[in-house]
């Protein structure tokens, strides 16, 4: 079955509102890599022409400067785009763009991710409920474990999303995400947060 | 050095024919996505075709295209250029080859020197691996303690580092200020420890410690 089948009365009314976010948020995400960020790094070819056409040391030197500085614009400008939407995420689905958030995280995050695609707006809502969740938490970092399923629930389908490791109490911040996307989040035995959202 | 290209930015495509004439190099072509190039390389030879990763044919026709590359012109060196260092995109290059292959970041090839050194080490068949996203995958502290990598010292980590950086046993010495002998006795460690045995060649023993060294760098259960 490829088309997913209606979903609950919430999902229904609160899913799509939601799910406007996420595809703004990824076009945008789009329009800076193919716009100011791909135009920064071909000026910044042009500048290591010129310096190479410079006999001048000092202007070499110079030129040499600003192409630095341009390159921090462009790790600045990444920066950015992460927050709005992780191009990896769009790129390459949930379980790549977890684990370089795990790998930039500094600490220890073991991912485990089923290698499915479940559409932009509900795999950003997923990717944020993680990322905010452990931005969130700063203190006594244990190793935390998420893992990333498909389930089924009678006709319906869902995203589930768990967290062991983290302090339940963390829950909440991923609780936005989860809502406006149709879905919940619950905490089983005080020690794993589980997010569910429903997909297609 | 014969070089065709394959970016879909005009501007960045421009830029960079630009400062390839600049550095003395012959262009076999410049064009707009994957399948242009790969139907280019059918007729004309060249040395090393350089690809951005995230072009047509989407969405990362870069590394789809290099894959049909390899299998027809195994010799081709291939430099995947790209606005993002990400070791998900890493781990895929290495599944196409880990010979005459190279990630580096798009505005990084911005000189003369720098191009024509990563175009040189490629067509002389070694990996060349931004090196931003080599020491980050070193610097992040790791869940599974078990692995073989984790039994190495931390000098010998250093060095695995800078072999994954695509570096000859002198290029390491002189990052670490070390003599070359000295290289070889912790690569010989290296080796032991990760359990690659003396009846492999140099060369293959260095790319598997790479990649079990890149592997351990995944959260894969």
């Amino acid at each position: 079955m490829s088309q997913g089948p209606a979903r609950g009365a919430a999902a229904g009314d609160l899913g799509p509102a939601g799910a406007r976010q996420w595809l703004r948020r990824m076009r945008l995400e789009r329009k800076l890599h193919d716009g100011a960020s791909l135009r920064i790094s071909a000026m910044s070819l042009r500048l290591g022409l010129l310096r190479g056409e410079a006999g001048d040391t000092s202007f070499q030197r110079a030129v040499g400067e600003l192409q630095d500085e341009l390159h921090t614009v462009l790790d600045e400008l990444r920066a950015v785009a992460d927050s709005i939407y992780p191009p990896l995420l769009d790129q390459a689905g949930l379980g790549p763009a977890l684990r370089e958030l795990a790998m930039h995280s500094g600490r220890e995050v073991t991912v485990r991710a089923v290698d499915e695609r479940f559409g932009t707006a509900v795999e950003g809502a997923a990717y944020f409920a993680v990322a905010d969740c452990l931005a969130a938490w700063t203190e006594g970092a244990g190793p935390v474990e998420v893992t990333v399923d498909r389930e089924r629930d009678g006709d319906d389908r869902y995203l589930v999303v768990t967290l062991t490791g983290v302090p339940a109490c963390h829950a909440v911040v991923m609780a936005d995400h989860a809502e406006a996307m149709g879905g919940s989040v619950e905490v089983t035995n005080g020690a794993t947060i589980r997010v569910r959202i429903p997909c297609a | 050095m014969r070089v065709a290209l394959a970016e879909d930015g005009v501007l960045f495509r421009e830029g960079l024919l630009m400062l390839l004439k600049a550095a003395g190099h012959e262009i076999v072509g410049a064009c707009p996505g994957g399948d242009e190039l790969y139907a280019l390389l059918a007729t004309e030879p060249a040395d090393v075709a350089i690809l951005d990763i995230r072009m047509p044919p989407e969405p990362d026709g870069g590394l789809t295209t290099a894959e049909r590359l390899r299998a027809v012109h195994p010799d081709l060196g291939l430099l995947f250029l790209s606005h993002y260092a990400e070791s998900h995109y890493l781990m895929r290059i290495l599944q196409i080859g880990t010979e005459g292959i190279g990630y580096r970041l798009k505005e990084k090839v911005g000189s003369v020197e720098v191009l024509t050194d990563t175009l040189t080490r490629i067509q002389a068949g070694e990996i060349v691996i931004e090196p931003v996203l080599a020491k980050r995958l070193v610097e992040r502290p790791r869940g599974d303690k078990k692995d073989a990598v984790s039994a190495l010292s931390e000098r010998e980590i250093d060095v695995l580092r800078l072999m994954a950086e695509g570096r000859s046993n002198n290029g390491i010495a002189g990052q670490l200020f070390v003599t070359p002998k000295a290289v070889e006795k912790h690569i010989a460690n290296i080796f032991q420890k990760l359990g690659l045995h003396t009846d492999a060649s140099e060369h293959h023993r260095r790319v598997l410690a790479v990649l079990s060294y890149l592997r351990s760098q995944r959260n894969e259960g």
